[in-house]
């Protein structure tokens, strides 16, 4: 029976340091919450919190209607898959999947035959016999994951499960883990640095930084509607154009940077713009063109290729910004040119 | 990650640490005790057992010359053991392997066997002088440690630094001395400590090789003992037990006490 | 050049161990084989006449019998004390690391030696027997195999708590968070996970401390005296005492044998049963 996890103002020290503070956090039943950071952000930190690892200096950690907090790790039935794998050397595949049912007192027969029946589910049948050490990496992962699913445990929770397998494992095994979570309807908690791992597999991502949430969302809401400027740098926006606006008219607007290049906005499709905020666009929400015309004016610098366009820095004024242009025209170095930005590519962040 | 542990675990550890170091604090006692015969507690408190190992001329000759075999045994185990060590690390592909278990035979071969082959063989058959015998017997039994702690310093020594300072003209040789072995020091200096402590320490090899006139300060105690069972032991253990200390501060200035993982 | 580089190196170390240990061993072994025609057992007469002799058999099995206690007790006292210890705070562990290295850094002689006050008949030991009204006299308690047992103990734990240490710390942490998430709580870990992987290195620890005691001299000299004769005292008792050198070199050959016997066996089981060996 899964459930829902609900982190309450958790604060958490090791030692004298403060690590995380009034942290709070809630992944429904059934949701793939991943937590994506930085090292050091505290993704980590938490999650051992969650596993009972490290002792909370205040707040609540609830499973469903179950208080963790002082329960110790062995009693909180919590499927865990580590980022080395943690799989016992010394037991064969079966009986390392089988080690968590032989804690909750299965019988051996019943055990083993549950244990086979995971392997079966991740592919790794014909290698319930073997140790540890004569797997892959891809295949001691699947171990992993399935020693913490044959426990049917109410949460799930994995430890940058997959930073140490090569680029293209690495896809595969997101999508496996996804469908198997899928599939159980399993509440889980997932913590990693990539990008593009969280993205692709996440309900909801929770962006941390210095021990705390940076913002909560969905990834499509957290791509294309950052909350602040480290998430906005974070997914991408790699340009901050703070800008004042001038005149209003219906729904849109002129505003103006600080030496008086002039934008206009429409609040139509970027949403409502206070009187002070920061314009954030991606590279390729900066065009380039040799035209004038509204825009940012700018001069060029340094060009590289990227294989579908061209990405220049560029200096407007007193802002070093990164814009994209097209193949069909390469600019040098010193050209005059104007930032369009495009709408689509952009976002707009209030002052923090 | 702090588990709990169970109380009565943590109170087998307290007991463990109390049957360590008790003893050892009650022969300090014993040490100033103002009495004839070996008594704890002491009764009355006099600094004349500590006085007496002065007086006793034995006591000063040994003294002297378990000194002499450590810091001359060890002065010639690092000499002959650290070009072995750089060997084994350096042109491990040329050397056989039983080499390194041959460096190792110190060790492995009881100490009172190598004791009794060295009277045997040295200063029976050979008729090499007590000192000198001596003097071997303690080189060879501190050997092993040299190599192997220094050996453990190479394997995690960069040999890339050793040839680019010899890409850039060095001779080898003295790429040796001003390259390898300062990046080695912390090994050379817990190799030095080890065989220094080992030497000192030694009963089973020296004694098949102390004669008249040439013994050690642990073969002196044990006779003393025979003897006069009186507190001097006492105070001279609490010597030893000083330098011991002396020794782990001096280690702990130099290298951290971490270096005793053997 | 560099093919004899290394040997350039390494032969000063090999020639003073080749010629300083190897041969003069050897040469003792030598000695103690006796001649082709000898008695009824020819080269390996003295050997019979060791083992015919009950009094050296009986030194022998007590040599036996005491390495083979003080390996027990050593170990279990050991164990324990180590798994403490690894799970103490960093500052903790290093103090409590220090406080057994300092025993083992003072020699033999004075460790012995405690023992001697402590168990004699106004030692410590009696006193505190006699004033809890357990005895009503001093007990003797010395030149017992019992004596020699303690006083071995009490050399050997400090090493073997160092060793242990060195082996629970080598056990990665994430396993036993592993064993923690999946329900097996600290006992439950320990023999499961924590043991099974320390076997290997427990066998190291064991052979380190058999090996030592069983040619201890020190201690079952100060401890046991005539009385309680082992391996080592009777060697020297041979040797220096009663200038019977064929006889001491048997006691030196069957302590070498044993030894390199334990030693042997014992790495082969280590090997077989280590876990992590890929």
């Amino acid at each position: 029976m899964t459930q829902p996890l609900t982190i309450d103002r958790i604060t958490a020290h090791y030692g004298t340091t403060k690590v995380l503070e009034d942290l709070s956090l809630s992944v429904a039943e059934g949701e793939l919450v991943s937590l994506l950071g930085a090292s050091g952000c505290g993704k980590t930190t938490t999650l051992r919190l969650v596993a009972g690892f490290l002792q909370p200096t205040a707040g609540a950690i609830r499973l469903g209607d179950k208080d963790l907090t002082r329960l110790p790790a062995h009693q909180r039935d919590i499927g865990l898959v580590f980022q080395n794998y943690a799989l016992f050397p010394h037991l064969t595949v079966r009986e390392n999947v089988a080690f968590g049912l032989k804690q909750r007192k299965v019988a051996g027969p019943e055990r083993l035959k549950r244990a086979d029946a995971m392997l079966d589910r991740v592919g790794l049948a014909h290698l319930a016999d073997r140790l540890p050490a004569a797997l892959s990496g891809g295949q001691k992962q699947r171990v992993a994951l399935a020693r913490a699913l044959v426990i049917e445990p109410p949460l799930l929770m994995f430890d940058e499960p997959l930073s140490n397998l090569d680029a293209k494992l690495r896809v595969d095994m997101r999508v496996e883990i996804r469908q198997l979570q899928r599939a159980n309807g399993t509440t889980a908690l997932y913590v990693t640095h990539d990008q593009e791992e969280a993205f692709s597999i996440s309900d909801r991502v929770a962006i941390m930084h210095q021990g705390r949430i940076m913002q909560l969302d969905t990834p499509e809401v957290l791509y294309q509607r950052p909350a602040n400027a480290f998430v906005a740098n974070f997914v991408g926006f790699e340009n901050l154009i703070p800008l004042r606006v001038t005149a209003r008219n219906g729904a849109d607007i002129t505003a103006q940077t600080a030496e008086g290049a002039a934008l206009t906005l429409s609040q139509d499709q970027l949403g409502p713009i206070p009187d002070a905020f920061t314009l954030a666009t991606r590279p390729d929400g900066l065009q380039v063109t040799v035209t004038g015309g509204a825009g940012l004016p700018a001069t060029l610098g340094l060009r590289t290729y990227l294989g579908r366009a061209y990405q220049y820095q560029a200096k407007a004024g007193g802002l070093a910004l990164l814009a994209n242009g097209p193949l069909s025209q390469p600019l040098d170095p010193g050209t005059a040119v104007t930032l369009v930005p495009n709408p689509e590519q952009c976002a707009i962040l209030k002052p923090e | 990650m702090a588990t709990r542990i169970h109380p009565l675990l943590i109170l087998f550890t307290v007991l463990v640490y109390v049957f360590l170091l008790g003893p050892l604090i009650i022969i300090f006692g014993a040490s100033l005790s103002d009495t004839t015969y070996l008594t704890f507690p002491p009764q009355g408190l006099s600094f004349r057992w500590f006085q007496n190992i002065w007086d006793i001329s034995a006591f000063r000759r040994t003294i002297v010359t378990s000194l002499q075999m450590a810091f001359l045994g060890t002065a010639i185990a690092l000499v002959i053991g650290i070009p072995a060590a750089y060997a084994l690390n350096r042109y491990r592909v040329t050397l056989p392997g039983w080499l390194s278990t041959l460096f190792v035979l110190p060790i492995l071969v009881p100490e009172i066997v190598i004791g009794f082959s060295l009277l045997r063989s040295v200063t029976v058959q050979a008729g090499v002088p007590v000192w000198y015998a001596l003097l071997i017997g303690h080189t060879l039994l501190v050997i092993p440690y040299v190599i192997r702690v220094v050996s453990a310093s190479l394997a995690s020594f960069d040999f890339s630094i050793e040839e680019a300072a010899i890409s850039l003209g060095s001779p080898p040789a003295r790429t040796f001395f001003t390259i390898v072995l300062p990046n080695i020091r912390s090994g050379v200096i817990a190799a030095f400590i080890l065989s220094f402590i080992t030497s000192i320490n030694d009963v089973s090899v020296s004694l098949f090789l102390t004669g008249p006139g040439v013994s050690t300060l642990p073969i002196q105690l044990l006779a003393h003992m025979e003897q006069f069972f009186d507190p001097t032991i006492a105070s001279v253990s609490v010597v030893l037990m000083l330098l011991t200390i002396l020794v782990m501060i001096i280690v702990e200035r130099t290298l951290g006490l971490a270096i005793v993982a053997k | 050049m560099k093919r004899l580089a290394g040997w350039m190196l390494a032969s000063p170390a090999t020639l003073a161990i080749t010629f300083l240990l190897v041969i003069p061993v050897a040469i003792t072994v030598g000695l103690s084989f006796g001649s082709p025609g000898q008695g009824d057992w020819g080269i390996v007469q003295p050997y019979a006449d060791f083992f015919a002799s009950g009094f050296r058999r009986n030194v022998l099995w007590r040599t036996f019998t005491v390495a083979g206690w003080v390996t027990v007790i050593s170990l279990a006292a050991g164990l324990a004390t180590a798994y403490v210890v690894a799970r103490c705070p960093p500052w903790m562990k290093s103090t409590l690391i220090v406080l057994a290295v300092f025993p083992l850094l003072t020699g033999v002689v004075v460790r012995s030696f405690a023992w001697l006050v402590l168990l004699g008949r106004e030692g410590m030991v009696n006193q505190v027997l006699q004033a809890t009204g357990l005895t009503d006299g001093p007990v003797a308690m010395l030149y017992t195999q019992g004596a020699v047992i303690v006083a071995m103990v009490y050399i050997f734990v400090p090493l073997m708590v160092l060793v242990l240490v060195g082996v629970l710390e080598n056990i990665p942490e994430d396993l036993m968070q592993a064993s923690s998430s999946l329900g097996a709580g600290p006992v439950a870990s320990f023999f499961q996970v924590t043991l099974p992987l320390a076997v290997p290195g427990l066998i190291v620890g064991a052979v380190l401390v058999f090996t030592a005691s069983f040619t201890s001299y020190a201690t079952p000299h100060l401890l046991g005296g005539t009385r309680q004769m082992m391996m080592g005292t009777f060697l020297q008792q041979r040797a220096l005492v009663a200038f019977d050198w064929p006889g001491a070199a048997v006691v030196a050959a069957i302590m070498l044998a044993v030894i390199v016997a334990t030693v042997l066996v014992m790495t082969r089981v280590a090997r077989r049963l280590n876990p992590m060996a890929t």
